[in-house]
């Protein structure tokens, strides 16, 4: 077995509440890695395309890599891979921190479970030994009291990841969250919850060897360095959060369900008006030294603040009350919900009252009070919020009017905060995205933000840089390494190539890396076609098709234009049709 | 002609925009550089070949990207310049 690795991983039957270790073949490593793309190897080996996301023999894997546990920067992270319960698609979100570590140290390179247990539980594994014990007393209970409660109960050195009401209560966007951060998008924490799954619970003692530790030493200490250069510095000092100005400039801020690209409010909402008035604190990850995370103080806590959560929670619902998206966030972190889902949903249903297509006349754009009563409604599925638990896509069509033309979706997934018509490379991104609207596994956003495409007219020449992003977003979350770190490398394949021969002690090359991020994204489209995909599901909602941008009229895509760079797409892939992943 | 700042740009100048009178690209971060000092170790090269580092990039009136230091700019352009990395 290669140094890095365990070589196997551990296979959890909640239903019998037992663990089996099971071998992991060297070649599947290499070829896969880890996070997502030993994820979505072995989820496919396990039949996963074929179930139900909700049934019992679902799988759902927390893949670690071969670089968590190692000095390299920002790589204590995991992958969380399963069906979507919102998609009915391949689903893999990542989260950073010390559960990566520990999990490790339990001697597996990934864990799987499977099953359902008798009753709401949680798993422990203590250095591989596994067990179940009833977690019935933490019914309800927010994400962070279960961590809390949890590491009274078992102690401090236990890392655990859990989930919130939300995923107790089946919404198909509900989060599993560790330490605050959340494997946030798809649903992995209802998928969690039909297995009456409360939280995992791990330590161990298990470590693995470098192959090369002088080299990998010296390594980390170069990546250290750099990551506190000019490349990392948005992040570290303003955080995610300052796109926010920035893209309303650009008329990308997608306000009021994506009727427009420009909201009125969008400075009160900027993280130079929240410093303002509110005080700050940084935090970062284990094994982190960018530092992204800026926690503003709110009542009696704080709330972590990022660009995604800030669009989706108030210029998507109109909201321009600081207070009250901030207050939103914290909530949806306390329920365990995606942040993105929850105010593309929200959003969606505001639009529908506001067309006459819903009855619920208090749900309005722009009332931080509404916007909070909406996300406890979807919490708890009362109400309204049993509808909009299930996703836009499904509320659409259940509300019907042919509001499906409305709701911000690709695949079942909630478009996150680029707004397509005027950032064009990234729309084709959202609309090839395995995953559904997608800004993490496609970087596309880049080039539109580059000299290398007119973003409000790209042409098939957009189509090549977004299949790069797409590749190296599939590499960075199977090494798995943070992509605030990419604007660090100089060669991003051949330096990643040295991470790997340092850790592992593989003669791999930069090329054998582009073949190995091509294969990991033709796994998680092979899972896709398994599980029922068609050409039809690659597109975007009629909205984005057939009306340009109110506050930009040059911001305009057609049906046409995106087939084309669709097909485009594919055909740079090697697609040729229905059957025709590896 | 007019110049906005965004993100760490905005930071590091302490101001949201400002006006500066330049025929290109290359004369207007000259300027840049001559009146935000903070800015100066963001923008490299000699003479007409000034550029900005790569952690920054302009916008030429937020229509298109725009490297070049003999890009042409009027009066009534407006200059906008923001981290390059724009993920979130």
């Amino acid at each position: 077995m290669p140094f890095g690795y365990h070589g196997r991983y551990l296979r959890i039957d909640v239903s019998r509440g037992v663990g089996e270790y099971v071998p992991l073949d060297e070649m599947v490593l290499r070829q896969y890695l880890g996070g997502s793309g030993l994820g979505v190897r072995l989820l496919l080996d396990e039949g996963a395309p074929g179930f139900d996301p909700l049934s019992p023999e679902a799988p759902i894997v927390f893949a670690f890599s071969p670089l968590v546990g190692s000095p390299l920067t920002t790589s204590a992270k995991f992958a969380v891979v399963s069906k979507s319960p919102l998609t009915e698609r391949i689903n893999d979100s990542l989260a950073s921190s010390g559960f990566a570590v520990a999990g490790k140290r339990c001697g597996c390179d990934a864990l799987m479970i499977v099953g359902r247990a008798p009753e709401l539980s949680v798993v422990i594994i203590d250095d591989g030994d596994v067990r179940l014990e009833s977690a019935v007393e933490h019914r309800g209970a927010t994400c962070r009291e279960t961590e809390s409660a949890l590491r009274s109960r078992l102690g401090a050195n236990f890392r655990i990841a859990s989930i919130g009401p939300a995923g107790e209560n089946l919404v198909r966007y509900a989060t599993v969250s560790h330490d605050g951060r959340h494997a946030g998008r798809g649903g992995s924490g209802a998928v969690l919850g039909s297995k009456d799954i409360k939280a995992i619970a791990l330590r161990g003692t298990q470590t693995t060897e470098w192959a090369h530790p002088r080299e990998l030493t010296e390594l980390s200490r170069s990546l250290s360095k750099r990551s506190f250069g000019p490349a990392t510095a948005k992040y570290r000092e303003l955080g995610t959060a300052t796109n926010l100005l920035t893209f309303n400039r650009f008329g990308a801020l997608p306000t009021r369900n994506f009727q427009s690209g420009s909201f009125e409010e969008a400075a009160s909402l900027s993280p130079e008006q929240l410093t303002a008035t509110r005080s700050k604190t940084r935090d970062s990850c284990v094994a982190c030294t960018i530092g992204c995370e800026h926690i503003y103080s709110l009542g009696d806590g704080g709330v972590r603040v990022e660009y995604e959560s800030l669009f989706a929670l108030g210029s998507l619902c109109g909201v321009g009350d600081a207070d009250a998206v901030l207050r939103a966030s914290k909530r949806c972190d306390e329920l365990g919900l995606d942040t993105i889902s929850a105010g593309g949903t929200i959003a969606f249903a505001m639009e529908c009252v506001e067309r006459g297509w819903l009855d619920e006349a208090w749900l309005r754009f722009g009332s931080g009070d509404v916007l909070l009563r909406a996300i406890e409604l979807i919490g708890s599925r009362e109400g309204i919020g049993n509808l909009l638990a299930e996703g836009s896509r499904r509320a659409a069509y259940a509300i019907g009017h042919g509001s499906i033309a409305i709701a911000p979706q690709v695949k079942g997934l909630e478009i996150p905060g680029y707004e397509p018509r005027a950032l064009q490379t990234m729309a084709l991104g959202f609309a090839v995205g395995a995953r559904g609207a997608d800004h993490n596994r496609s970087g596309a956003y880049e080039v539109d933000f580059s000299d290398k495409v007119d973003r409000r007219h790209v042409t098939l020449d957009a189509v090549r840089h977004a299949i790069e992003t797409e590749d190296k977003a599939a590499l960075m979350d199977s090494l798995i390494m943070c992509k605030f770190l990419r604007g660090v490398f100089t060669d991003f394949y051949a330096e990643s190539a040295e991470m790997l021969r340092d850790v592992t002690g593989w003669d791999v090359s930069a090329d054998e890396l582009r073949e190995t991020a091509r294969r990991i994204v033709s796994a998680r489209r092979q899972f896709n076609l398994l599980a029922g995909w068609t050409p039809a599901e690659d597109t975007l909602p009629e909205r984005f098709l057939n009306t340009p941008l109110p506050n930009d009229p040059a911001a305009s895509l057609n049906r046409e234009r995106l087939d084309d760079l669709v097909a485009e797409y594919h055909r740079q892939r090697g697609h040729s049709g229905a059957h025709d992943a590896e | 002609m007019q110049v906005e700042f965004f993100g760490v740009p905005r930071e590091r100048a302490g101001v949201s925009e400002l006006e500066l009178q330049a025929d290109t690209l290359g004369q207007m971060l000259n300027a840049l550089a001559a009146k935000v000092p903070s800015l100066g170790p963001f923008i490299g090269g000699e003479g007409r070949d000034l550029r900005l580092h790569s952690s920054f990039i302009a916008s030429l009136n937020g229509d298109r990207f725009v490297s070049d230091p003999g890009t042409p700019l009027g009066q009534n352009d407006r200059v906008l310049i923001l981290s390059a990395d724009a993920g979130g």
